[in-house]
C-alpha cells in the first residue's frame, strides 16, 4: 500500500520521534564565517518519512548531519536536537557511539566511502551487531545474512564474503543501508543515497527503502534535491532555502500548490514530462553566500512578488490550513 | 573567422557515423598481457542531421561519454568512420578529407565539470579568445569576440571578463564554457551532461539560453545525458544505448510515446513519477547494467529483459524499422526472428520485475 494512503499520524498525542528547535549552524573558519542553518524548528513523528529538499548550500546536509553530532569540531551549534526525548547536544561521547547505531543510522550517497574496502560486507555487518548487541560471532553473522536478505541482494550467503569493490552500485547501496539497518534504528537519516544511481536503479532502491520502512516502522527524514524522489518517498516535504525552512507540508498538497514563490519556482524550473516546447521557468540569480545571517527575507532579491515587507524582517511561518506552512508574507495565516 | 558555409545542403547528414568501435584492453598480471576487453563502443551508427538535436541516453557504462569522445576525436576509434558534411575525418585534403584541426573548427564540446574544463589561470575572456588565436584571429579581434560571446550567454562582459573561474558559480562556468564552445562559429557542438551538475533553477537557465544559442548561431546539437526528461525536453529523435550498444533510434516524440525496446520501456518507467499518487510498487527492472568486459552474448539485454528466449542468446537482433525513421534491435520487432512473440512488439506489457526473474 502507498504511504500517502496511510491515515495521518495523530501527531497531537503521540511524542515526536524528532523534536527540532531553533537549530542554527556555524561554520567558524579563520578565513571566513558560514551561517549554514539559520533556526530551523522541525517535527518527525514515530514511522513518518519527511524529505528535506533544497539545492546545493541550502544547509539541508548540515541539518542531517547535526541530527546524529556527526559534524566537525569548528562547526558551532545552537538550539535543541531531540531525538526519541533525549537531548542529542548534551551527550557524552560515550551515550552517542551508543545513540548511533541502534536509536539513529545513516545512509550517504556514495557508499564506498561508507563501507570499510578492506573488511567483507558481512564482517562489517556482524562486528555492528556485536559491538552494540553483544551478540556471539556465529549469530551476528547469521544475523547479518537475514539483513543482506532483508534488503534484497540476490544469492546473499555468497556475498557475505564479498568485499565492497567487488560490488556493483546498486548493490553496494543495499549492503550499506543492511549495515544501517543492523540494529533496528527507530530513525534512519538518508543523505541523497541515489543520487549517483542510475534511473533504473534509482527506483529499485528507493521502492526498498520505502518497504522497509513500512516494515520495519522508521521514521525517515531523506534529503534531496530531487522533486521527482520525494515525490516517490515522502509523506511530508520540508524546503530549505538559505538556511531556514522555507514551506514545508504533505507531499501531495505541496507538489501541487506550492505556497513560497521558491518552492513555485522549483516546481516551474524542473523540467519533466511533457514540456516539450514550452520555455522553462527560471529562477533569476543566485542564493546568499551566507556569511551573514539573513535579517529579511533570503529569497527576496530572486522574488517576482517581492515588496517591502518582505524587506522588513525575515518572515515569520504562515499556516493557511492545517499541516501546510510557509514563510511568505503573502501566504495568509489562519 | 566566420562561420565556414554549409556544403552539402539541408538533406546531407552534418555527421554520418558508421561502425563505430572503441575497446578498452584491460592489462594485469605478470607480464601486462591484456586479460580482458572492455566493449565500451561497439558497432555504433547514426547520422546527425543539420540543426537537430540529437540526444543520446543511457545508463552509467553504456559507452556514451565514450561516443562523445569519439566524435571529437578526443581518442581514435578501433574502427569505423565519421564523415562530417560529406568529408572523410581525420584524411589528409588531398584524399578528399578533412583533417582534425579543421574538423576541430566545426566540431566542439562542453564537458559536465564546468571547472575541470576550464584553465584556472586564464580570466575568462582569455580563455574563450584562446582558440581563436591558435586558428589565426588576431589578438584584439579575438578579445572583441569573446566579449560578444560573454554578452550572448548572459554574463556581462564589463563585470566578468577578467574573472577567473574560481570567482563563479557552477552555472556561470557553464556558460562560460559554451562561450568558448561557440568561440570558433563551430556547426555541431556535442554536450555531454552538460547539466547534470547544476542545481534545478540553475539547470533550467542553462536549458533555455541552449535553446537560444542554437537557434542564434544556426548550431546542431547532440545532447548526452542520463536524465530521460532533459533529453526529452530538448531533443529532436534520441538515440538509446546500451552496454555499447545502439538499441533504439527514433525521433522524440515515437520514442517517449511508443518506445519499442523492452530496455528503452524500462527506462522510462523507472522515472521519478511527480505525482504521489501514482506511485509505482514495482520497479521495472532488478539489478543493475551488466559490466561491459563481458557483455552477454546475443542481445545483450537478455540477461535483464523478461521476453528473452533462447534466440536472444543466440544471434545479435536486427534493426528493425518501424517506420518514420524508428528503429528499434530487438528479436521481438522482426517477423522473422524465430522469437515466439517475433512481429507482436506493441502486444507484450513493459517490463516488471514482478514477471522477473532475479539475475545471478
Amino acid at each position: 500500500m502507498s504511504a500517502v494512503l496511510k491515515p495521518p499520524s495523530p501527531t497531537a498525542e503521540v511524542q515526536p520521534l524528532v523534536k527540532l528547535r531553533d537549530l542554527s549552524v556555524t561554520f567558524a573558519t579563520r578565513d571566513r564565517t558560514v551561517h549554514a542553518v539559520n533556526g530551523i524548528d522541525l517535527d518527525l513523528a514515530p514511522g513518518e518519512v519527511l524529505c528535506i529538499l533544497g539545492e546545493s548550500g541550502s544547509g539541508k546536509s548540515v541539518t542531517l548531519r547535526a541530527l546524529m553530532k556527526l559534524l566537525p569540531k569548528f562547526a558551532r551549534v545552537s538550539g535543541s536536537i531531540e531525538v526519541g526525548g533525549r537531548d542529542v547536544t548534551k551527550m557524552s561521547e560515550r551515550q552517542l557511539s551508543n545513540f548511533r547505531g541502534t536509536e539513529v543510522a545513516m545512509i550517504f550517497q556514495e557508499p564506498m566511502t561508507a563501507l570499510d574496502p578492506v573488511f567483507t560486507i558481512g564482517r562489517q555487518i556482524a562486528e555492528t551487531v556485536q559491538r552494540h548487541e553483544g551478540l556471539s560471532r556465529s549469530a551476528a553473522t547469521a544475523r547479518a545474512l537475514e539483513l543482506l536478505e532483508l534488503v534484497q541482494i540476490p544469492s546473499a550467503k555468497r556475498r557475505l564474503d564479498a568485499y565492497p569493490h567487488e560490488l556493483s552500485g546498486g548493490l553496494r547501496q543495499r549492503a550499506m543501508i543492511a549495515v544501517a539497518l543492523a540494529c533496528r534504528p527507530k530513525l534512519l537519516l538518508a543523505d541523497e543515497p541515489t543520487t549517483a544511481l542510475d534511473a533504473t536503479v534509482q527506483i529499485q532502491v528507493l521502492l526498498l527503502l520505502r518497504e522497509l520502512q513500512e516494515r520495519l516502522g522508521m521514521g525517515v527524514i531523506f534529503v534531496t534535491h530531487d522533486l521527482g524522489v520525494a515525490g516517490e518517498i515522502a509523506d511530508r516535504v520540508a524546503v530549505m532555502y538559505a538556511g531556514r525552512v522555507v514551506e514545508e507540508g504533505p507531499v501531495a498538497g505541496l507538489m501541487a500548490g506550492p505556497l513560497h514563490p521558491y518552492t513555485q519556482g522549483l516546481l516551474g524550473a524542473t523540467v519533466h514530462a511533457g514540456m516539450r516546447g514550452q520555455r522553462l521557468t527560471t529562477i533569476p540569480g543566485a542564493p546568499p553566500t551566507l556569511d551573514v545571517v539573513p535579517t529579511v527575507c533570503a529569497f527576496a532579491p530572486r522574488c517576482s512578488f517581492v515588496h517591502d515587507e518582505c524587506l522588513a524582517g525575515v518572515p515569520v511561518l504562515r499556516s493557511p490550513t492545517p499541516g501546510r506552512a510557509a514563510r511568505c508574507v503573502l501566504v495568509p495565516d489562519r | 573567422m566566420e562561420p565556414i558555409l554549409d556544403r552539402g545542403g539541408p538533406a546531407q547528414p552534418l555527421l554520418a557515423v558508421k561502425g563505430l568501435v572503441k575497446h578498452f584492453p584491460l592489462k594485469g598480471g605478470l607480464l601486462g598481457r591484456t586479460q580482458a576487453v572492455v566493449r565500451a563502443v561497439d558497432n555504433v551508427e547514426f547520422d546527425v542531421l543539420k540543426g537537430e538535436t540529437l540526444g543520446i541516453v543511457g545508463e552509467s557504462g553504456c559507452g556514451k561519454s565514450t561516443t562523445a569522445r569519439l566524435l571529437m576525436r578526443l581518442m581514435d576509434p578501433d574502427a569505423g568512420s565519421m564523415i562530417f558534411d560529406g568529408e572523410t575525418v581525420g584524411v589528409n585534403e588531398q584524399a578528399g578529407g578533412l583533417t582534425l584541426r579543421d574538423y576541430r573548427r566545426q566540431v566542439q564540446m562542453v564537458f559536465q565539470d564546468s571547472y575541470a574544463s576550464l584553465n584556472p589561470r586564464l580570466p575568462i575572456e582569455e580563455t574563450i579568445a584562446f582558440a581563436p588565436r591558435i586558428h589565426g584571429l588576431s589578438s584584439a579581434d579575438a578579445v572583441t569576440r569573446a566579449r560578444e560571446l560573454l554578452a550572448a550567454v548572459g554574463l556581462a562582459p564589463a563585470s566578468f571578463a577578467r574573472r577567473y573561474p574560481h570567482e563563479l558559480s557552477g552555472g556561470q562556468r557553464q556558460r562560460i564554457n559554451i562561450a568558448r564552445a561557440l568561440a570558433l562559429r563551430p556547426k555541431l557542438v556535442i554536450l555531454d551532461e552538460p547539466v547534470s551538475a547544476l542545481d534545478k533553477s540553475v539547470e533550467a537557465q542553462v536549458l533555455n539560453l541552449l535553446v537560444d544559442l542554437k537557434a542564434e548561431f544556426g548550431l546542431t546539437y547532440v545532447f548526452i545525458s542520463h536524465d530521460l526528461n532533459v533529453v526529452q525536453y530538448i531533443s529532436d529523435r534520441v538515440l538509446v544505448m546500451y552496454l555499447g550498444e545502439v538499441v533504439e533510434m527514433g525521433p522524440v516524440g515515437a520514442i517517449y510515446d511508443r518506445p519499442g525496446h523492452p530496455y528503452t520501456r524500462a527506462l522510462l518507467d523507472s522515472r521519478p513519477s511527480m505525482d504521489p499518487a501514482m506511485r509505482r510498487t514495482k520497479p521495472p527492472l532488478t539489478g543493475d547494467p551488466p559490466n561491459p568486459v563481458n557483455p552477454p552474448s546475443g542481445c545483450r539485454f537478455r540477461t535483464r529483459c523478461p521476453y528473452a528466449e533462447d534466440v536472444c542468446a543466440a544471434r545479435k537482433p536486427l534493426m528493425a524499422d518501424l517506420g518514420g525513421g524508428h528503429i528499434v534491435s530487438c528479436h521481438m520487432a522482426s517477423p522473422e526472428s524465430g522469437h515466439s512473440l517475433a512481429g507482436k512488439l506493441y502486444e507484450v506489457p513493459p517490463p516488471r520485475a514482478d514477471v522477473m526473474g532475479v539475475p545471478a
